[in-house]
């Protein structure tokens, strides 16, 4: 089922001055409900032109944005509600906190969809739990945690709206190893928790092949692949094609074929490349041992 | 916030970007000069005739330049109407009750917005967009160079507007991002009442003073780190030179001044 679809969607800036520029260009995808959708592209391929358009940010110039096949655009006036219902987390969100304490900040957003104190607070803790933050963060000033924990906070602060849809950009930049692992396990389990349907934009194709059911490729504004990540993968050849890093392992697989060992198409992670080479390992032994 | 393009640097390789940007400030207040030494119909046209002449041969779009001065055409109207009410002459056109028009304040009006829309376009060929805002701080604290002698720190006055222009779209950029992110979360910025409004704007203010904080900060220990200690025994890395096109340069403008005065002297129509 899908939950968003955009219909030949395109987005020009500052069209009729010399400035003009095509952003995107005749994008038509769906986004899967109850999957994590991982948006992949280059720096200025229109990751994050395309999920601003997604929560009404921005409007594009022409085609449509359905969400569960209502045309958001259709009242105008209600956008608000649209924002509420697809939570988007803009890059680098620790720099949009601003309130006193964790807990006032994880409440904006709730408080501007008018709830009762009561409502607000049950889906502050809420937030805190889904997101990994103690509760004795929430007193403190958002502004003397860590970067990862400030992250946390911003993120909180959209899960708290409980949309249906959550969207991410980049939420793993510039963090560490560690940090990064953190964020996504947190999100995936967010999804298995909650059952809402995610969007993470990266450009980073380990990841994706690890966290996301879907995936959705950009690049100079076009999509160029869509579908389940075992099946994109499959594809690497054209994945490389277009200048996308494919995850290492994929790489190394198709190094390994290209000298003769039938390694499977589309290995993606360590793991199945193990598995592959562990079942090539046995398929020779039986032969050898046959000779013998 | 994206209408901002009146005095912003538009690369080209035309005569007017290659001076030296010392000259083109001595020009620009040269060429103030003139236009409020205008006084006919016949140098006034000189003076437009001028303002066109120096768009074509700074290769800026015209369409970009008439953009730009859309900006003050709220300023030029309002000049305008006052000239016209309240301008008074010895040629009537409309009398009617309290409201009198005479044909000296039509001349009056009209020579306003020529003087106004040559002045802005004028100073923005010469310098805004045909000079990078680095150059134009270089070339103004040489010029204010012996203000020095008063003990004025000339370079470090220099220095924090090269910083001011350096971070304007830096910080519009950020609070486009910022608006952005608290608009997905529901804020609000046009509707409501006017306190509710101006309340509305402190989830961008916050995190835009502490964004600022947190880069003036890293700049100063960058610029430290590189051993600046303000401007006493700096040398510089591009070193300006006048050349004899800066010269010509100079001399058209004054022989373009003098056309201006002695067009005055003609004394043509109605005299300022």
């Amino acid at each position: 089922m899908s939950k968003i679809t955009l219909e030949n969607i395109s987005y020009v800036y500052s069209p009729g001055t010399p400035f003009e520029m095509h952003a995107l260009e005749g994008i038509n995808l769906n986004i899967r409900e109850n999957a994590i959708t991982g948006l992949i592209g280059h720096t200025g391929s229109g990751k994050s032109t395309l999920v601003q358009l997604l929560n009404g940010l921005t409007r594009p110039t022409s085609g449509r944005v359905l969400l569960d096949g209502k045309d958001i655009w259709q009242e105008p006036k209600k956008i608000k509600q649209v924002r509420f219902r697809v939570g988007l987390v803009m890059q680098y969100p620790e720099y949009q906190l601003f309130e006193e304490t964790v807990r006032a900040d994880i409440a904006f957003g709730p408080k501007n969809m008018g709830l009762s104190a009561q409502e607000i607070a049950e889906r502050v803790s809420e937030a805190a739990l889904l997101t990994g933050l103690d509760e004795s963060l929430l007193d403190h000033s958002p502004f003397d945690l860590s970067g990862g924990q400030k992250r946390r906070v911003a993120i909180a602060g959209v899960i708290a709206m409980r949309p249906e849809v959550l969207v991410l950009d980049e939420p793993a930049a510039g963090l560490d190893p560690r940090g990064r692992d953190t964020i996504l396990n947190m999100l995936r389990d967010y999804q298995q928790k909650t059952g809402a349907t995610v969007m993470i934009v990266s450009h980073s194709m380990e990841d994706m092949a690890r966290f996301c059911d879907d995936i959705i490729v950009l690049a100079h504004g076009k999509l160029v692949m869509q579908g389940r990540g075992h099946e994109v993968f499959a594809r690497s050849r054209e994945l490389s094609d277009v200048g996308l890093n494919i995850p290492e392992i994929s790489r190394l697989c198709l190094m390994l074929r290209e000298r003769g060992i039938p390694m499977d198409d589309g290995i993606f992670t360590v793991e199945q490349a193990e598995q592959c080479l562990l079942r090539l390992l046995e398929s020779r032994e039986q032969r050898t041992e046959g000779y013998v | 916030m994206k209408s901002i393009t009146l005095g912003q640097f538009y690369p080209s390789d035309s005569i007017l970007h290659r001076l030296d940007p010392r000259m083109k400030v001595i020009l620009a207040v040269l060429y103030i000069v003139a236009t409020f030494l205008c006084k006919n119909v016949l140098s006034f046209a000189l003076l437009l005739l001028s303002a066109i002449v120096l768009i074509l041969i700074s290769k800026i779009p015209m369409k970009l330049v008439l953009g730009g001065i859309k900006a003050i055409l709220f300023i030029m109207a309002f000049t305008a109407l006052i000239n016209v009410f309240f301008t008074k002459g010895e040629t009537p056109i409309v009398e009617w009750r309290f409201i009198h028009i005479y044909a000296e304040g039509l001349w009056q009006a009209l020579f306003m917005i020529v003087r106004i829309t040559v002045l802005i376009v004028g100073t923005s060929m010469l310098l805004t967009y045909t000079t990078t805002p680095i150059m134009l701080t270089d070339a103004l604290e040489q010029l204010l160079a012996p203000l020095r002698v008063l003990h004025i720190p000339v370079h470090e006055f220099a220095m924090m507007m090269t910083i001011a222009l350096r971070f304007i779209p830096t910080l519009v950029e950020e609070t486009n991002k910022i608006m952005s992110a608290q608009k997905a979360r529901g804020a609000d910025f046009t509707s409501g009442s006017l306190i509710s409004r101006a309340k509305a704007l402190i989830p961008i203010l916050i995190p835009l003073f502490v964004s600022a904080f947190r880069r003036a900060d890293e700049l100063a220990t960058a610029m430290e780190c590189r051993c600046y200690h303000g401007g006493a025994g700096r040398t510089r890395m591009t070193i300006l030179h006048y050349s004899p096109k800066d010269f010509v340069a100079l001399a058209v403008i004054v022989v373009f001044g003098a056309g201006i005065i002695v067009l005055n002297r003609l004394g043509i129509g109605y005299t300022m």
